[in-house]
């Protein structure tokens, strides 16, 4: 075998091992973290929570009303509302796919993002 | 050298076809986008997911119709059949096609399950306050004062005439939802669609399967920690209707627990065994009324069912922390909670 075949086999073989890292990298990139939060089917916020900084803000309700969000460590949650049944404080952290946080009463959603949907 | 060349372009052509892995074959662009409507109705939170290029249309003529179910069959609402029905003193009622296939359905329901099914069991339900916020633990006096006007037997129903006894009152809460679903399925199945997915309050009906054509993946809760899931099974073109004790509740000062399944025979929340019961099949009709009327039968009682009635898959969780599911989810049902899982043996 000659230098330059030597050489050339040697830079194949990292490009394929680059690119399948590459691959991994891509294919692992973290899930679960891209949320919206949808009142009266009007996305009114969407985000990364790996990306978002510690805060509470309130969201106003279309006809009156309020709730108190939370992100905090990367994780949301409603933490107070003047909604008689305070149902979607007592969810907690969002955590599921298939169990968005729902206050009925202020028609609010918080959810995981769809990732086939743009 | 045209060794060298061979060396070069073999590898080049290896590398590439690794790294073509990723890239996704996409036959119909249009078929692939998802429309996702949000419905607030019937006390519940609805989400309804379809696919394809009359996704839009479909979703908004689903929403319609859901709203006009709502004013058909709610119970506190004026205008509704429910209502007429319960203030008729015992006089006969015309009702629209929905009210009556629902009524005969849940009279169907009932009587396939030795009346664990009664959907005039309403004053009772009233009694305990579950229909508001207010609530309460009846003298057992009461109770069985109320009992006295429950018998779904009674009603007497021909066509779109209804009558129901004076004192009796109905309530469709057990069937509605699920009919809902049917209705959605067909009028998107109207609209051309071939693929969608709805969840009214957690009762998960799905059309056709993915886009891609793979079965839907759908989670059921854990009774004994609703916010997370205990499994997840594969369907498609079903409905996955759930009845648990977790979804309307009270705990009084002593941390009993009183839920709002009640059954007919004593007026009480219905302990039987079971804690939460997830039928699957066809229509969601049905699923929805028996996921109610087996979670009064109890485990012993359900079998029974199973042993005479098919079509229908379940998922049964025992208040022993024991999932039980039927052998026709043997291949679709994976258990992602720290309960034991076993099949439902039938001989």
């Amino acid at each position: 075998m000659t230098k330059s075949v030597k050489v050339l086999l040697v830079s194949v073989l990292l490009l394929f091992i680059g690119s399948v890292i590459a691959v991994i990298i891509i294919v692992r990139k973290p899930k679960g973290t891209y949320v919206e939060i949808v009142q009266n089917n009007e996305i009114i916020y969407s985000f990364d929570l790996s990306e978002e900084k510690n805060r509470t803000f309130r969201i106003a309700g279309q006809q009156g009303g309020w709730n108190e969000v939370r992100i905090e460590d990367g994780k949301i949650s409603i933490t107070d509302a003047d909604c008689p049944d305070h149902t979607c404080v007592k969810a907690g952290v969002l955590r599921s796919e298939n169990i968005p946080i729902v206050c009925l009463p202020h028609k609010l959603v918080i959810r995981f993002a769809d990732k086939e949907q743009k | 050298m045209a060794k060298f060349k061979t060396v070069v372009m073999t590898s080049v052509f290896i590398v590439f076809l690794l790294c073509g892995c990723e890239s996704k074959a996409e036959p119909n662009v249009s078929d692939d986008i998802s429309m996702t409507r949000d419905v607030f109705a019937m006390d519940t939170f609805m989400n309804m997911k379809a696919y394809g290029s009359n996704a839009e249309k479909a979703l908004s003529e689903a929403e319609k119709r859901v709203y006009s179910l709502e004013n058909e069959l709610s119970v506190t609402s004026e205008s509704s059949d429910i209502w007429s029905i319960n203030h008729s003193q015992g006089e006969a009622v015309t009702i629209c096609d929905d009210t009556a296939k629902l009524v005969n359905k849940a009279i169907e329901i009932g009587d396939k399950t030795n009346g664990a099914l009664d959907i005039t069991l309403y004053p009772v339900l009233k009694e305990w306050g579950f229909t508001g916020e207010e609530y309460k633990i009846p003298e057992q006096s009461v109770l069985n004062e109320l009992l006295s006007y429950v018998d779904y037997s009674k009603i007497d129903i021909e066509g779109n005439t209804i009558i129901v006894p004076e004192k009796a009152e109905i309530d469709l809460g057990a069937v509605a939802k699920g009919y809902t679903g049917d209705e959605i399925m067909k009028i998107f199945k109207e609209n051309g669609v071939k693929s969608a997915i709805v969840s009214l309050g957690g009762n998960v009906q799905a059309l056709g399967s993915k886009p891609d054509g793979s079965d839907w993946k759908v989670a059921v809760r854990n009774p004994f920690s609703p916010d997370t899931d205990m499994c997840v099974i594969t369907i498609s073109d079903k409905a996955v209707i759930t009845s648990g004790n977790y979804e309307r509740f009270f705990t009084d000062d002593n941390g009993n627990r009183y839920w709002h399944i009640l059954d007919p025979a004593d007026g009480r929340p219905a302990d039987n065994g079971l804690v939460s019961v997830t039928v699957i099949g066809d229509c969601g009709l049905d699923c929805d009324a028996l996921s109610t009327a087996l979670f009064v039968e109890g485990y012993e009682n359900t079998k029974d069912f199973l042993r005479n009635n098919d079509g229908y898959d379940l998922i049964l969780v025992t208040d022993d922390n024991i999932i039980f599911y039927t052998e026709g989810l043997i291949e679709s049902f994976s258990n992602i909670s720290d309960m034991e899982a076993e099949v439902i043996k039938l001989d």
